[in-house]
C-alpha cells in the first residue's frame, strides 16, 4: 500500500534526477534515525492516549502501536524496519535486565525463609503446570512443551519495572512482585539452557551441540557479564556516589555487554540480568548501589515495546492456538496465585493473592527467548513455540493492566502518578 | 479524637514514659520508603514492651515505652521495641533507624497513612504534613495534680535550649547540610499552635486558656498545641517535644533521665519562674540551641546577658547529680557529661560520617547500623 502511494513520488524524484546530478538514489528505506523517532513518537501517543483516557499502563499502548502499525495488520513497520531497530531494542531490553538484577536481593532470602519457599513453589509450580498442559493438552513434543514452558513460566521483568515506575509504587506487595519476577528470571533463563540443549539432542544429530550450546548460553553470559561488571565498579570507584557521571559508567558498561552478547550470540537479556546480579552481590561498598538508571531508559523502553508490539505474528493467529494459549495462562496464572496463597511470608494472604497477581506479566523476554529458540531450528520452532508467543501475545496487552491492578489495590501507587514515568 | 474534659489523670510522681519516632529505610538506597501500615499488618506482638504505631505518614513509625519509674525500666522497654522492630523489619527487607530527619528524602513523595486523624491532618495543613516527615522523642514525667503538671511545664521551659542541645541529629534537609544541629524543629514551628506554653497560674487558667482557643475555633482537642512542653492531662504528665529522635535508644534513655533528674530537682528547689519574661527570649534561645548545638548562646532575661550553653549545661549536670542518685540514673547522666565533655552529639557523629563517606546514603545506612547494634561504647563517641 506504502509503495502505491509513494509511485508518484518515485517517478516525479527520477525525472529529476536526470537534471540535479547530486540527488541521491530515491530513498526506499526510512534512516534508522527517523524510523526510530517515528516509532517513539508513535508509541508514545498511543500509550499517553490511552494512560490519560482509560488508565491503561502505557506499556499496552506501545505495545498497540506496535501492532497496529507491524506487519501483523498496516504494514507500515516493515520486517527490514523491525531488523533495524533490534540494536536499540535489545538495549532497552539490556538496561532493564540489568535493573532487574540489581533488584536481586538473595539476602531478604536469608532473612524470611517464607519467601524462598513461595518463590520455589512459584517456580515449580508454574513450569510444571505448563509443561504438563503444553504436553498432555496441546500435545507438543516433550522438548517443545519444555521449551515453552521455560519460556512462559516467568513474569516479565520489563513490564513490572516499568509499571512500577509509572505508577510510583512502594510496599510490600511490590517490592516482593520485583523480587520474586528477578527470582523467576533467573529460575527460567536456567531453564532455557537446559532446553536448548534438549531441543538439540532431539533434532541434531551432533551431540557436541547439545552439550555445548547450553553452555555457551549459560557459561557465555556469566563470562561477558562477570569482567564487565567487575570493569563497572572498578571504574566507579573512581567517581562520586551517584553521580551523574556513574550513571554515564553504568549505562556505558551495560551498552558494552549488549554489544558483546551480540557478537557472541549470547542472549543479551540473559547476559544484563547477570551483570546486574553481580553488580548487586559484588558490590560490598554500594559504589553503584544508589546510582539509577537515568530517565531516559524510557524512551529506549518505548522503542523496546513497540517493536515486540509489531514482532507479535498476529496474521498467524488461528482460534485454537489462541484457546490453547488462553488456557496455557490460565493454568500459568493458577500455578503463580496458588503458589502464593499457601505461602509468602510475613504477609496477609489477600496480598501475598495480589502479588500472584502482579507478577503475571509475559512479555519481551519470553518473545525474544521464543525468537532465540524457534532460530535454532526455524521449520519445526516456528510451529511449536506458537503457543508460548500468542500467550505471550495476549498477556503483553493484559499482563501490564494486572500488575497495576495488583498494585492499585495494595493501595501501594501515588493518587496522582501523572509526572512519573518521566514522559508524562 | 479525645474530646478534653479539663480533667487531669494524675500519676505517681516523676515516672516516665518516652516516645520516639523512627525512619523506616528502603535497605537498598536507604532512602525513606513506604512501609508503616505493611509492618504492623504483619506484626505479631503482644505489647509487652509498649506501643508500635503508625505516624502521619508511612515512612515513619512511633513506638512509645509503658510508664515506667525508672530510667533503667525505660531502656529495658526501648531495647525490647528496638529488637522487636529489627526483627520484623528484617522480615519485610526493610531498615529501620533514628535522626531526627532523613537526610535526603524528597518530601513530595511521602504518603500519609490511613486512618481518619492523618486524613484531617493533612486537609488541614497540606503540604506541611508530608513535610512533617520529621523524627522526634517525647519524654513525659508524671505528676501527682494538675496544678503541679502546668508549674513544671512552664519551669522545664528556659532548660528547652539544653534539650535540644543534647539530642540533635538533624542537620541534614533534602540532601543539603543545613549548618543547623536540628533542622527538625524548623518543620514544627511552621505550624500555628508551634512554640511555647504561655504565662499560666494554675490548670484553672490553662483549662480556661483551652477553652478560649477551642471557642476561637483554633483547637479540638490537647493534640493540637504543638507546645515545645505541654500537659498532657489523660496520662497525667508533662510532655517534653523538642528533642530530636536520637541515633541510638542509649541516648534516648539518658535523655529521659535528665528529663527526670531535672524535674524532681525543680519540684524539690521550686525556684521562682518568670514565664513572661522567659517567652521573649525562648524563641531566640531555640534558634541558638537549633542551630548551634554546643556553641550555642543562650540569653538569660533575668540576668540580662548571655551565657554559652555548654558552661551552663556543665553546671547543671553537677547541680542534678544528687537527684540522679536517688533516682538511681546517675550512669544514663554521666553518659550525657562525656558528651559534653567530648563536644559530641549525634549531629557532629552524622556530620563525621558525611565527612567520611561524602554520601548521604552511606552516612543513613551507618545511621541504622548503629541503631540496629545498640553498642555505644561511650555516648560522646558513638561507635558503629
Amino acid at each position: 500500500m506504502v509503495s502505491s502511494l509513494l509511485l508518484p513520488l518515485r517517478t516525479a524524484w527520477g525525472t529529476l534526477q536526470e537534471r540535479l546530478f547530486f540527488l541521491p538514489p530515491f530513498p526506499d528505506q526510512l534512516d534508522s534515525l527517523a524510523l526510530f523517532s517515528l516509532l517513539l513518537v508513535v508509541g508514545l501517543l498511543v500509550g499517553e492516549w490511552l494512560r490519560a483516557h482509560l488508565g491503561w499502563p502505557k506499556v499496552i499502548g506501545y505495545v498497540l502501536a506496535g501492532t497496529v502499525f507491524g506487519p501483523s495488520l498496516l504494514g507500515w513497520i516493515s520486517i527490514e524496519a523491525l531488523a533495524q531497530t533490534r540494536p536499540v531494542a535489545d538495549a532497552a531490553l539490556g538496561l532493564l535486565m540489568l535493573e532487574i538484577g540489581r533488584r536481586l536481593d538473595l539476602r531478604w532470602l536469608l532473612r524470611n525463609r517464607d519467601l524462598a519457599r513461595a518463590t520455589l513453589g512459584d517456580i515449580v509450580l508454574s513450569f510444571t503446570t505448563i509443561f504438563l498442559f503444553a504436553y498432555l493438552v496441546v500435545g507438543l513434543p516433550p522438548a517443545w512443551a519444555a521449551a515453552a514452558a521455560a519460556v512462559t513460566m516467568a513474569s516479565a521483568p520489563a513490564v513490572v519495572l516499568l509499571t512500577v515506575e509509572e505508577f510510583n509504587a512502594q510496599g510490600q506487595v511490590t517490592e516482593r512482585i520485583i523480587l520474586h519476577t528477578a527470582l523467576g528470571s533467573a529460575a527460567a533463563f536456567v531453564v532455557f539452557a537446559v532446553v536448548v540443549g534438549i531441543v538439540h539432542a532431539q533434532h541434531s544429530s551432533d551431540w557436541l551441540n547439545a552439550v555445548v550450546h547450553p553452555l555457551w548460553v549459560s557459561f557465555g553470559a556469566i563470562l561477558v557479564a562477570w569482567p564487565i561488571a567487575a570493569l563497572a565498579l572498578l571504574v566507579a570507584r573512581l567517581l562520586p556516589k551517584r553521580s551523574l557521571a556513574q550513571v554515564f559508567i553504568l549505562v556505558a558498561t551495560a551498552l558494552l555487554a549488549v554489544g558483546i552478547a551480540r557478537m557472541l550470540a549470547v542472549p543479551v537479556f540473559l547476559t544484563l540480568f547477570v551483570m546486574g546480579a553481580m553488580l548487586a552481590l559484588r558490590d560490598k561498598e554500594k559504589t553503584l548501589s544508589y546510582t539509577s538508571l537515568p530517565e531516559g531508559h524510557w524512551l529506549l523502553a518505548i522503542i523496546l515495546f513497540v517493536v515486540v508490539g509489531a514482532s507479535l505474528p498476529w496474521q498467524q493467529f488461528t482460534w485454537i492456538t489462541g484457546l490453547q494459549a488462553l488456557g496455557l495462562l490460565v493454568v500459568r496464572a493458577l500455578a503463580k496465585i496458588g503458589a502464593f496463597a499457601w505461602s509468602g511470608g510475613s504477609l496477609p494472604r489477600a496480598k501475598r493473592i495480589l502479588v500472584g497477581i502482579g507478577i503475571q506479566p509475559l512479555s519481551a523476554t519470553a518473545v525474544f527467548m521464543v525468537y532465540e529458540l524457534a532460530g535454532l531450528y526455524p521449520e519445526i520452532g516456528r510451529s511449536a513455540l506458537a503457543l508460548p508467543l500468542f500467550a505471550a501475545a495476549i498477556m503483553e496487552l493484559i499482563g501490564p493492566a494486572l500488575c497495576r491492578f495488583a498494585l492499585v489495590r495494595a493501595g501501594e501507587t501515588t493518587k496522582d502518578s501523572s509526572q512519573k514515568g518521566g514522559i508524562a | 479524637m479525645t474530646a478534653f474534659t479539663g480533667e487531669f489523670k494524675q500519676s505517681s510522681p516523676l515516672t516516665l514514659g518516652v516516645e520516639l519516632e523512627l525512619q523506616l529505610l528502603s535497605q537498598r538506597d536507604f532512602d525513606l520508603t513506604r512501609a508503616a501500615t505493611d509492618l504492623l499488618g504483619s506484626m505479631d506482638y503482644d505489647g509487652r514492651f509498649g506501643e508500635i504505631k503508625l505516624e502521619i505518614t508511612e515512612s515513619m513509625i512511633e513506638v512509645s515505652t509503658l510508664p515506667r519509674a525508672t530510667v533503667d525500666g525505660i531502656a529495658s522497654d526501648l531495647d525490647g521495641l528496638r529488637q522487636t522492630l529489627i526483627t520484623q523489619c528484617s522480615r519485610n527487607n526493610i531498615a529501620i533507624c533514628g535522626g531526627g530527619t532523613h537526610p535526603f528524602h524528597h518530601w513530595p513523595d511521602r504518603r500519609i497513612c490511613p486512618g481518619e486523624r492523618f486524613d484531617e491532618l493533612y486537609s488541614r495543613y497540606g503540604y506541611l504534613a508530608k513535610q512533617f516527615t520529621v523524627f522526634g522523642q517525647h519524654i513525659h514525667v508524671g505528676c501527682t495534680s494538675a496544678d503541679e503538671a502546668i508549674w513544671l511545664t512552664q519551669a522545664l521551659a528556659p532548660y528547652v535550649p539544653v534539650f535540644i542541645a543534647l539530642s540533635a541529629s538533624s542537620p541534614y534537609v533534602d540532601g543539603v547540610d543545613t549548618l543547623f544541629q536540628s533542622a527538625r524543629l524548623n518543620a514544627v514551628s511552621a505550624f500555628p499552635l508551634s512554640g511555647q506554653c504561655p504565662e499560666l497560674k494554675d490548670w484553672a487558667q490553662f483549662v480556661e486558656h483551652f477553652h478560649f482557643l477551642q471557642d476561637c475555633g483554633i483547637v479540638s482537642s490537647i493534640k493540637d498545641l504543638y507546645w515545645d512542653i505541654r500537659p498532657k492531662p489523660e496520662f497525667g504528665t508533662v510532655e517534653i517535644r523538642v528533642c530530636d529522635t536520637p541515633l541510638t535508644i542509649e541516648r534516648a534513655a539518658a535523655l529521659a533521665a535528665l528529663a527526670q533528674s531535672l524535674a524532681r530537682h525543680l519540684l524539690r528547689t521550686r525556684p521562682a519562674i518568670n514565664t513572661g519574661l522567659q517567652l521573649h527570649v525562648a524563641r531566640y534561645n531555640k534558634f541558638q540551641a537549633c542551630r548551634y548545638g554546643f556553641d550555642a548562646q543562650i540569653s538569660d532575661p533575668l540576668l540580662r546577658k548571655q551565657i554559652g550553653i555548654k558552661d551552663w549545661l556543665g553546671e547543671l549536670l553537677d547541680q542534678l547529680s544528687e537527684d540522679a542518685r536517688e533516682l538511681k540514673c546517675s550512669t544514663w547522666l554521666d553518659l550525657l557529661k562525656v558528651s559534653l565533655a567530648a563536644e559530641s552529639n549525634d549531629a557532629s557523629w552524622l556530620n563525621e560520617q558525611q565527612a567520611r563517606h561524602k554520601n548521604l546514603n552511606d552516612v543513613t545506612h551507618a545511621a541504622a547500623l548503629l541503631f540496629a547494634s545498640g553498642a555505644t561504647d561511650k555516648l560522646g563517641e558513638n561507635k558503629q
